[in-house]
């Protein structure tokens, strides 16, 4: 069957940031130099009180993208459907951009680690994946994002790499990519990966989101921890997947040590210009 | 060697992070800068670490009482004992404060503290209510009167106090060194609520305390203000229960009538 050549991707709302409650006061303030946050789902399903009713006063000013943590997509315990229902009950009340969660699983045996733990690349890691994928974006009504997690270990029964995985996943079950440069090159130097040519395996065209994020260098191995400003090699990892992806929505991620918004305003500023420096040279260069 | 399916995998990966006998090293590939123990010792040491992270933040004045040894001796117990079982984590520290009732038997103020937090936390994120407003009195008239009970606000929660926990409380809230634990002279209960986006606690006395679980229970006021005047005067009766309905509207701890009989 012929299909119409319709972007599987949305356009990019532009440059965000990670809503945090300690921030909450400066964005209802006065209006700033955000295009769009994006808020952690998970914080927000509880009946009431507070942070949902922060979410409804940020919804007045900002788009939101959804981004949550316990989907736990590669868990063979299957999908939790409360907590699927509960996420679908949150996306109509903040009518997101868009809905992610991370490439990885979280617990197994009714147990949950509340880690983003990798899985194998395996053809049957694959299969269980691309079928609860199908099942999430039949419950939500929309594609997904997936987000490609940091490591720190690999397994001897994946026979696949990392980006390979990525790939056959977001096309076999049609749904986006949400592209965590940092944890690229967490991995890449935990695992000795090429973290460049992890960028030019990937389907550009459902590259739908880029996470920013600091990490904490342990000599022989990083640990994404969210706490520090993004590194340099990391900006320069960046730089790289503007020239292959174009016009892709970028947030930064801050969870520990959060600053004073300015700051990361400024660092987000940073992003913006190597954007639009990519995006003027290769306009240039056509 | 064949592969484990990926069950299996998963099985032995959070067996691994829980401490028990697992066989997942010999599925984790060896190379690299760091070997495969350290490798999965980095999965082991961040579970731990993210659910003592998550206690301290939601025990935060239990953490301050018994200082980080203590606390984290108590919250890695628990944390062993206790696997996670809910999809948030916001859940995990629900059993806490009885781990620590079982954990400090002779300094049961221990976890009275950490049950008062456990409440506020709570409350803090609780259903929503629109509290009545006082003024709403103006529309019953002496028929209502005869029938009419209140419903609270969903966050509401009440408990035994045994100690003085709330000095103590107030004393780490302010940075001030807690006095010495002491068993209260005179029972009395814990009041927890939330009033616009911020909880709230006091305590009251037996004798509000009987007429607040009473009305809540599902009396009519009128069955309240005759329980009261079986200690006192009728019309001491009517004054106390007034002054305690007044005080529980203006607290936002009302959000509407019950009993009723529609016109």
């Amino acid at each position: 069957m012929m299909h119409a050549t319709a972007p599987i991707r949305k356009p990019s709302p532009g440059f965000g940031l990670g809503l945090r409650p300690v921030h909450y006061p400066d964005f209802l303030r006065e209006p700033q130099a955000v295009d769009w946050l994006e808020i952690i789902s998970d914080n927000y399903l509880v009946p009431g009180g507070k942070p949902l009713a922060m979410l409804d006063a940020v919804l007045e000013h900002y788009p939101v993208a959804m981004h949550g943590v316990s989907l736990s997509i590669g868990s063979t315990d299957g999908l939790d459907r409360q907590y699927l229902a509960d996420l679908k009950k949150l996306a109509q009340r903040a009518q997101p951009l868009w809905i992610s969660d991370h490439l990885c699983w979280t617990g197994v045996a009714g147990r949950n680690a509340h880690d983003l733990l990798p899985l194998p690349y395996s053809e049957e890691a694959l299969r269980l994946v691309v079928r609860h994928v199908g099942e999430v974006q039949d419950t939500l009504g929309q594609r997904i994002l997936l987000e490609n997690v940091s490591s720190y270990l690999e397994y001897r029964s994946s026979d696949m790499s990392e980006w390979e995985f990525l790939r056959r996943v977001t096309e076999e079950a049609d749904c986006l990519l949400l592209l965590d440069v940092n944890n690229i090159y967490v991995s890449s130097i935990n695992h000795g990966f090429d973290a460049s040519a992890f960028l030019r395996h990937l389907p550009a065209h459902r590259v739908q989101q880029i996470h920013l994020a600091g990490h904490s260098d342990h000599g022989d191995y990083i640990v994404d921890t969210h706490d520090h400003p993004v590194a340099e090699p990391v900006w320069a990892l960046y730089r790289e997947a503007c020239l292959l992806f174009g016009e892709v929505a970028t947030m930064i991620e801050r969870d520990d040590h959060i600053p004073e918004l300015a700051e990361l305003i400024a660092e987000l500023d940073r992003a913006r210009a190597i954007s639009a420096e990519v995006l003027e040279s290769c306009e240039a260069a056509a | 060697m064949s592969a484990p399916t990926l069950a299996t995998l998963q099985t032995a990966f959070h067996d691994h992070l829980l401490d028990r006998p697992s066989a997942i090293a010999d599925d984790v590939a060896a190379g690299g800068r760091i070997d495969v123990a350290h490798r999965l010792h980095i999965y082991h040491h961040a579970y731990r670490a993210r659910l003592l992270d998550n206690l301290r933040d939601a025990f935060e004045k239990t953490w301050a009482y018994l200082g980080d040894e203590a606390f984290d001796d108590a919250a890695l117990a628990f944390i062993e004992a206790n696997p996670p079982v809910h999809r948030n984590l916001r859940w995990h520290g629900a059993g806490f404060p009885h781990a620590l009732a079982a954990r400090f038997q002779q300094d049961p103020d221990i976890a009275e503290l950490a049950m008062i937090d456990w409440q506020l936390r709570h409350a803090f994120d609780g259903p929503d209510a629109v509290p009545l407003a006082p003024a709403a009195l103006a529309e019953l008239d002496a028929t209502h009167w005869e029938s009419v009970g209140f419903r609270f606000v969903p966050t509401l929660f009440l408990a035994p106090l045994h100690f003085n926990t709330l000095t103590i409380w107030h004393a780490i809230d302010q940075d001030q060194t807690p006095p010495p634990a002491a068993r209260l002279p005179d029972a009395a209960w814990l009041l927890i609520w939330r009033k616009d986006w911020q909880p709230h606690f006091r305590t009251l006395d037996s004798v509000e305390h009987a007429a607040l679980s009473q009305l809540h229970a599902g009396a009519s006021f009128a069955q309240v203000c005759a329980s009261l005047a079986e200690q006192r005067s009728e019309e001491e009766a009517t004054a106390l229960a007034a002054g305690y309905l007044g005080s529980w509207l203006q607290d936002g701890l009302i959000a509407g009538f019950s009993g009723l009989v529609a016109a």
